[in-house]
């Protein structure tokens, strides 16, 4: 693979990277006909995210003509530390006026050619990896929000930049945001900052299902601040809570998705241990789902999601909760047993993790859902599996 | 117990925010004594603070629009909370462009300052923010704690320099010394000295002029009191200041005390530092 990012566009290459640094340690390099994909997964496995830059966005964008056994794809996995200090945002703006990206037998090449003739090469060496991709059907989710970015900023402005959690509810009447806070102890610390917005502010507003959604605030902020910085509207899919949330933006030349998973609630409070560990334990004991996953399994769950097109919240809930006792768990209601249980569980709040696939599994399998979807969101029903609108076709 | 009050005027809570920022960049906690015509902001001497104790005196009349509020008892009628100033001046700066802001005594999860804020927006409503500070009441028998501190018997009593100066200049000298000696004499003179093994340091100032207290006894006027502190409370107390006072004065007691005084036309601040061996 061979791309070349000019002018400002370097600056918002940079900006990506740094959004997707809040993230994961690791970024995942994955060139393809669309365009490049830049991907980043935290290490709970509680979220994701991932900016396709179409190949319009380039100034040139090659990619290797033949490939072998047609789906030979490039699996590159940079440490995130390697690559985020090249884009130091204050000098990248300045100084670089292009920027050459290659891979190589098994080196990321980077070549910035600054100002006054100065080109600064990196060789970064990568790991051969499989991309991890949320499987996300935003198309199901029965929330929709879409605010300029600038609203959505103004919304957490409110929230002191430490503030891990926030829980994002709506109703018919409303929308609101507060911080999350796990109760007990610590009273005289925590403050509790609410706020609420009447649908008329943001541009579109669908509530399909009234519902909480807790998740991680910090995460996201790399893409607000993209975001505002490109004057881009951002989407918002939710569903109830436990349904991962999901944060989009879109212009011409790139896209750019957070899929961050959501709190059940249990309602038997256990004294409350660091979120972080419960997520551990969340992500280790679905570990054997998401790593094992074979095609097999896969098929029958994107079954599921093409047999449900019409049917209510359901099923996707099904869908993106791994916990595997709770296949009978009803939109996201209800105790989850075993993690309230004393001793030996975590937390009594349960993010969920992501049901994750890696992308060259299921380059031969998928029926519904081909392998590049990000998000499939769509304002039709009828374009599920089309991937025309991603970008433009060359 | 019951406190509501409501600020419309954007100068004024402007204003308002600024001072409680100071108070957060001075102490983590502090005391708020509402009385039906002041505010209070105290920090009693402790030795956690190094003994430094502060006491800053706002007139609800020159922020609030709207102010009541009911003590403990009618006799007692008073109300005393410890709060977090970093929380409420949080709090505040997101509120800076509110329609209006309230302020109430409320009980949520435990005891709270609520502070409730309406936004303006694009469209025709309004954007509703709340913060629930929390605050923990204080007990009538502990409410000696926090009286108005005396005017100490001072030895000398003098205008400050620019704030902005002398904070340069501490701010400098804590690279070398963790003690600084402040001196000031009736005749508008102050020395800031330092003193170590390799280097002495001092900046003079002088025209500065002194206060006019009717005190009545006789000192030369070319004498020197002198107060022996602790840098970092000294840095810590100039660090904070976020608005320029109408008239800043200090008052020493010869080895013993110095008492800061900064005064806006609403608000007065004062500050004790005690001196160091």
């Amino acid at each position: 693979m061979n791309c070349v990012v000019e002018g400002n566009c370097v600056k918002a290459f940079g900006k990506a990277i740094h959004a997707l640094a809040r993230l994961g340690d690791d970024l995942w390099f994955d060139p393809n006909a669309k365009g490049l994909a830049l991907r980043s997964v935290n290490s709970a496995h509680s979220g994701y995210a991932c900016f396709l830059f179409s190949p319009l966005f380039f100034h040139r964008y090659n990619l290797p003509s033949a490939t072998e056994k047609g789906n030979e794809t490039i699996k590159c996995k940079l440490l995130m530390k390697s690559v985020l200090p090249l884009f130091r945002l204050p000098s990248i703006e300045r100084n670089v006026e292009r920027c050459q990206i290659s891979i190589e037998e098994d080196l990321v090449k980077m070549k910035f050619f600054c100002k006054h003739g100065i080109i600064k090469t990196h060789n970064l060496r990568y790991q051969e990896s499989d991309a991890l991709e949320a499987v996300f059907s935003s198309h199901l989710c029965p929330n929709v929000l879409k605010a300029p970015a600038k609203l959505l900023s103004d919304m957490v402005m409110h929230f002191p930049v430490s503030q891990e959690e926030i829980t994002l509810s709506i109703s018919t009447g409303k929308v609101s945001l507060r911080n999350y806070y796990e109760g007990g102890n610590g009273c005289m610390k925590t403050m509790h900052t609410e706020m609420s917005l009447h649908p008329d502010e943001f541009d579109y507003f669908q509530v399909g299902s009234e519902s909480d959604v807790t998740f991680c605030l910090k995460e996201l902020r790399g893409l607000l601040s993209f975001a505002e910085l490109h004057c881009l509207p951002v989407a918002v899919y939710f569903g109830a809570a436990g349904q991962p949330v999901c944060f989009s933006i879109e212009d011409m030349v790139l896209e750019a998705t957070v899929v961050l998973a959501t709190l059940i609630d249990c309602e038997s409070r256990a004294p409350s241990q660091h979120t972080a560990s419960a997520l551990q334990t969340t992500a280790r004991s679905t570990d054997e789902a998401v790593e094992t996953v074979n095609p097999h399994d896969i098929s029958a769950i994107t079954e599921m999601v093409a047999s449900s097109q019409g049917s209510p919240v359901h099923v996707p809930s099904h869908l993106l909760l791994l916990r595997p006792s709770q296949s009978s768990l009803p939109s996201g209601q209800g105790e989850p047993m075993e993690t309230c249980a004393p001793a030996p569980s975590p937390a009594p709040s349960i993010v969920c993790s992501l049901l994750f696939k890696a992308l060259s599994s299921l380059s031969e399998e998928d029926s519904a859902t081909p392998p590049e979807v990000l998000v499939c969101f769509s304002d039709d029903e009828d374009s599920l599996g089309e991937n025309v609108r991603r970008s433009p076709s060359l | 117990m019951k406190f509501r009050g409501k600020i419309i005027d954007i100068a004024c809570l402007n204003h308002f925010t600024r001072v409680i920022t100071t108070i957060s960049k001075l102490t983590k906690t502090c005391v708020l004594r509402l009385t039906p015509d002041n505010l209070f902001f105290i920090l009693s001497e402790k030795v956690a603070n190094g003994g430094v104790s502060m006491w800053c005196e706002l007139s609800q009349a020159n922020f609030f629009d709207e102010y009541q509020m009911e003590g403990v008892t009618p006799e007692d009628n008073e109300i005393c909370l410890e709060v977090a100033p970093e929380n409420l001046s949080r709090a505040l700066k997101t509120v800076q462009n509110a329609k209006a802001l309230k302020l109430k005594l409320t009980k949520k999860h435990c005891p709270c300052l609520t502070l409730a804020a309406d936004l303006p927006t694009l469209s025709a409503v309004s954007r509703a923010v709340t913060h629930d500070v929390p605050v923990d009441v204080i007990p009538r028998k502990l409410w000696h704690e926090f009286k108005e501190p005396h005017m100490p018997d001072f030895d000398v009593s003098i205008y400050l320099p620019p704030l902005k100066t002398i904070k340069n200049v501490v701010d400098r000298m804590k690279n070398l010394s963790n003690f600084l000696v402040l001196e000031a004499n009736m005749s508008g003179e102050m020395n800031l000295k330092i003193e170590t093994d390799l280097v002495s340091v001092t900046t003079h100032f002088k025209d500065l002029g002194n206060p006019p207290w009717d005190d009545g006894s006789q000192r030369d006027a070319e004498a020197m009191a002198q107060a022996r502190l602790d840098i970092r409370r000294l840095q810590q107390f100039l660090t904070g200041q976020q608005v320029n006072p109408s008239k800043a004065l200090c008052n020493l007691v010869h080895h013993r005390l110095l008492h800061l005084i900064l005064l806006h036309e609403d608000v007065s601040l004062q500050y004790f530092i005690p001196t160091v061996a």
